[in-house]
C-alpha cells in the first residue's frame, strides 16, 4: 500500500487491477419508469384490503344487535392482520415480476459493464427496485421477523434462526447456513460497482457465522463455520475466512481463534481468568509518517 | 434493497434546534400538507358518489380507487410541504443569506440561527420523501433545496446535507454513507462547500465531511473517511481513515473483464470443499433420490 503512494510510475502489472478494496452496492441508476410496476402492486393489494375492509363494516352496519362491539374489540387485530396481508399480497406481486423477468433474463455471476447498455447490468437494476418494494415494506413492519419471510421468497435459502433485521443483506447470490447473525448497520453485498463494472458474485455464510456492526462483506466471500468478523471491518473481494477464527480489520485478518466457539454449547460467559492468555497482534497502520510519534 | 430500520442514519440534516420556536415551522407544514390531502379526499369522496359508472353501488368505486388514490395523496403532501418549505426557506434567505465558513455555536450567532432555522424547514419534507421506496421523489427535493444534483444519481441510500452540495452525473452513493457540508466541532459551526464530480463511487459506510474536492472517476472506498478540506485527485481510489492514496483506478479502462474476474486455482478448491462443508439445512427438503432409498432402506 505504501509502495504504490510512492511510485508514479506504475507498471501494468496484476496488482493494479487486484480488487483489494471495497465499495457499494447502491444502484447508479434510479428510473421514473419503475412507478409503473409500482402503481400496479399497490393498487391490486390495496383492492384486496379494501373489500376485506368493507365486509367488516358492513356487518357492523348491517347486523342489528351487539355484534359492533366485539369487532370494535378485534379491530387492531384486524388492522394488524389486514397490513400484514397487504405486505404479503404486494410480496406476491413483487415475486410475480420476478418471475417474468428472470424468464426474459438469468441472473448470473460473473463482471460485467456497469453502462445502460449491457443487459446483465439493466436486469440487475430492475430486480433490485422490484426486491426494493417488497423488502421496504417488510423492513418497516413492526414485527421484527418477518423479513426473513421476504428473503425466503425472492429465493434465498434462510430460516427463523438467523437474524438480519438490522442489516443490509441483497437478496440473491447470498448462501446461508443456519444461526447466522448479522450486525446492525452491516452490509452483506452479493454485487459491487467499481468503475465501469459491476461485479456479482456468491456470498457463502455458514453455520453460527457472527458478523459484527458496520462490517461490509464483500462479493466472492466465504465465511467458514463459527468464524467471527469484528465491528467495522471489511472482507475483500473473494477472500475466504477459515473456520473458528476471529477476523479483524480493513481488510479482514486473522486475530485469534475463536475460543468461544468450543464454549458455546455449553456456557460462554464461563471463562478461566487465570489461564487466560495474551495474544500480541502487530498491525498496520495507515498514518502519516510526521504524525507517528503522536502515538 | 431497501434501507433497513438500523441504517437510517438520523435524520436528514445533523443540526441541534437552536430554538424551541423554530418548531413552529414543522407544526405549520404538517398543518399545511395534512389540509391538501384531506381537501383531496373530499373531493375523491365527493366524486365517488356522483358516479355511475360500474355498477349503481358507488362504495364499490370508492374501494376499487383508494388505493391509487393513496399514492397520489402521497405524492401531493410531499409536493405541497415541498412548495411551502420552499417559499419559506426563500423568505429566510432573504432576511440572511446562507454563506460559508466557521461561525460559533451559541444563540448570539446570526448564521448558527439561519443555518439551524432552514434545516428545521428542510427536515419535515425530507423525512417523507425518504420514507418512500421511490427514489424520485427524494431527487427532487434535493434539487428545489439547491443541491445540485442529476436525476441519474442514487443519494437515496446515504445520508446527504441539503446545501452547499454539487454533484456531477452518474455519482454512487452507498449504503449508510454520510455526506455533509457542515459539522459541529466543539463550540463551533463549519460550513464549507463540498463538490463531488463525475463518476465518483462512494463506498458504504464511508464519510465526506465539508469541503472536500472529490475529482473526476475518484473511489472512496467503503468505511473510508475524507477529511475537512481534503481534496482528492481524478482518477484515484482512496482508502483509509483518513483517506490516503490507494492506486490508480484503472477501472474506467476497457476491456478488462476477464483480469478483474480471474482467481486463483486454490480459491477454486477451497470453494469447492466449504460447499461440501457447508452443513445440510433442517428445514431443506430432501430429493426425490433420496426419499425412495431412505423407504428402501427401511
Amino acid at each position: 500500500m505504501e509502495e504504490d503512494k510512492e511510485d508514479k510510475h506504475i507498471d501494468d502489472t496484476n496488482d493494479d487491477f487486484a480488487l483489494d478494496f471495497t465499495t457499494s452496492s447502491a444502484i447508479s441508476k434510479m428510473n421514473i419508469k419503475f412507478l409503473i410496476l409500482y402503481i400496479p402492486t399497490f393498487w391490486f393489494s390495496g383492492i384486496l384490503i379494501g373489500i376485506i375492509c368493507y365486509q367488516y363494516t358492513w356487518l357492523a352496519v348491517n347486523v342489528n344487535s351487539l355484534w359492533w362491539i366485539i369487532q370494535v374489540i378485534f379491530l387492531p387485530i384486524f388492522f394488524l392482520g389486514i397490513y400484514l396481508l397487504f405486505i404479503l399480497v404486494s410480496l406476491f406481486f413483487c415475486k410475480l415480476f420476478l418471475i417474468l423477468i428472470n424468464l426474459i433474463h438469468l441472473p448470473k455471476e460473473g463482471v460485467f459493464y456497469a453502462e445502460s447498455g449491457d443487459p446483465d447490468f439493466d436486469f440487475w437494476c430492475l430486480r433490485i427496485e422490484i426486491k426494493k418494494l417488497g423488502l421496504w415494506l417488510l423492513n418497516n413492519s413492526p414485527v421484527p421477523l418477518i423479513d426473513v419471510l421476504g428473503f425466503r421468497w425472492f429465493g434465498i435459502k434462510l430460516d427463523f434462526s438467523s437474524h438480519l433485521y438490522d442489516a443490509w443483506c441483497d437478496a440473491e447470490f447470498v448462501k446461508f447456513g443456519r444461526q447466522v447473525t448479522i450486525g446492525q448497520a452491516a452490509s452483506v453485498m452479493s454485487s459491487m460497482v467499481i468503475g465501469k463494472y459491476l461485479i456479482i458474485k456468491r456470498i457463502i455464510l455458514d453455520d453460527y457465522v457472527v458478523i459484527g456492526g458496520q462490517s461490509n462483506v464483500a462479493p466472492g466471500t466465504i465465511v467458514g463455520k463459527d468464524t467471527v468478523i469484528a465491528a467495522g471491518s471489511i472482507t475483500k473481494y473473494n477472500q475466504i475466512l477459515e473456520e473458528k477464527w476471529l477476523y479483524m480489520g480493513v481488510p479482514a485478518r486473522k486475530i485469534k481463534p475463536n475460543k468461544y466457539a468450543e464454549e458455546r454449547r455449553n456456557n460462554i460467559s464461563r471463562r478461566d481468568v487465570d489461564e487466560e492468555k495474551v495474544y500480541e497482534v502487530k498491525q498496520e497502520i495507515n498514518i502519516d509518517e510526521d504524525k507517528k510519534d503522536l502515538l | 434493497m431497501s434501507v433497513p430500520s438500523a441504517m437510517r442514519v438520523g435524520p436528514f440534516t445533523a443540526t441541534v434546534l437552536a430554538k424551541k420556536k423554530y418548531i413552529f415551522f414543522y407544526l405549520f407544514l404538517i398543518w399545511v400538507s395534512v389540509l391538501s390531502i384531506t381537501l383531496e379526499f373530499w373531493v375523491f369522496w365527493q366524486e365517488i358518489f356522483s358516479w355511475n359508472l360500474l355498477f349503481p353501488w358507488n362504495i364499490t368505486h370508492f374501494y376499487i380507487f383508494f388505493p391509487l388514490v393513496a399514492i397520489l395523496m402521497y405524492i401531493t403532501i410531499v409536493f405541497v410541504s415541498l412548495f411551502f418549505a420552499k417559499v419559506l426557506l426563500i423568505f429566510v434567505n432573504a432576511l440572511h443569506k446562507p454563506r460559508e465558513g466557521v461561525f460559533k455555536r451559541d444563540l448570539s450567532d446570526k448564521d448558527y440561527c439561519y443555518w439551524s432555522m432552514r434545516n428545521t424547514i428542510k427536515r419535515w419534507p425530507i423525512w417523507l420523501s425518504h420514507r418512500f421506496p421511490f427514489p424520485f421523489l427524494d431527487n427532487l427535493c434535493f434539487k428545489l433545496f439547491g443541491v445540485k444534483t442529476k436525476f441519474s444519481n442514487s443519494l437515496f441510500e446515504g445520508w446527504v446535507d441539503t446545501e452547499f452540495i454539487e454533484f456531477g452525473d452518474n455519482v454512487v452513493v452507498g449504503q449508510g454513507s454520510i455526506i455533509q457540508s457542515s459539522t459541529i466541532i466543539g463550540n463551533l459551526l463549519l460550513i464549507k462547500k463540498t463538490i463531488i464530480e463525475e463518476n465518483v463511487r462512494i463506498g458504504s459506510h464511508a464519510i465526506v465531511m465539508p469541503g472536500v474536492h472529490v475529482g473526476k472517476n475518484c473511489v472512496l472506498a467503503a468505511l473510508s473517511v475524507a477529511l475537512v478540506g481534503q481534496d482528492l485527485e481524478e482518477n484515484w481510489i482512496y482508502v483509509g481513515i483518513p483517506a490516503k492514496k490507494f492506486k490508480k483506478n484503472r477501472f474506467f479502462e476497457d476491456g478488462l473483464i476477464k483480469k478483474i474476474g480471474k482467481r486463483t486455482e486454490d480459491e477454486e478448491v477451497l470453494r469447492k470443499k466449504y460447499e461440501d462443508l457447508y452443513i445440510r439445512r433442517h428445514d431443506e427438503r430432501s430429493t426425490l433420490r433420496e426419499r425412495v432409498h431412505a423407504r428402501k432402506e427401511r
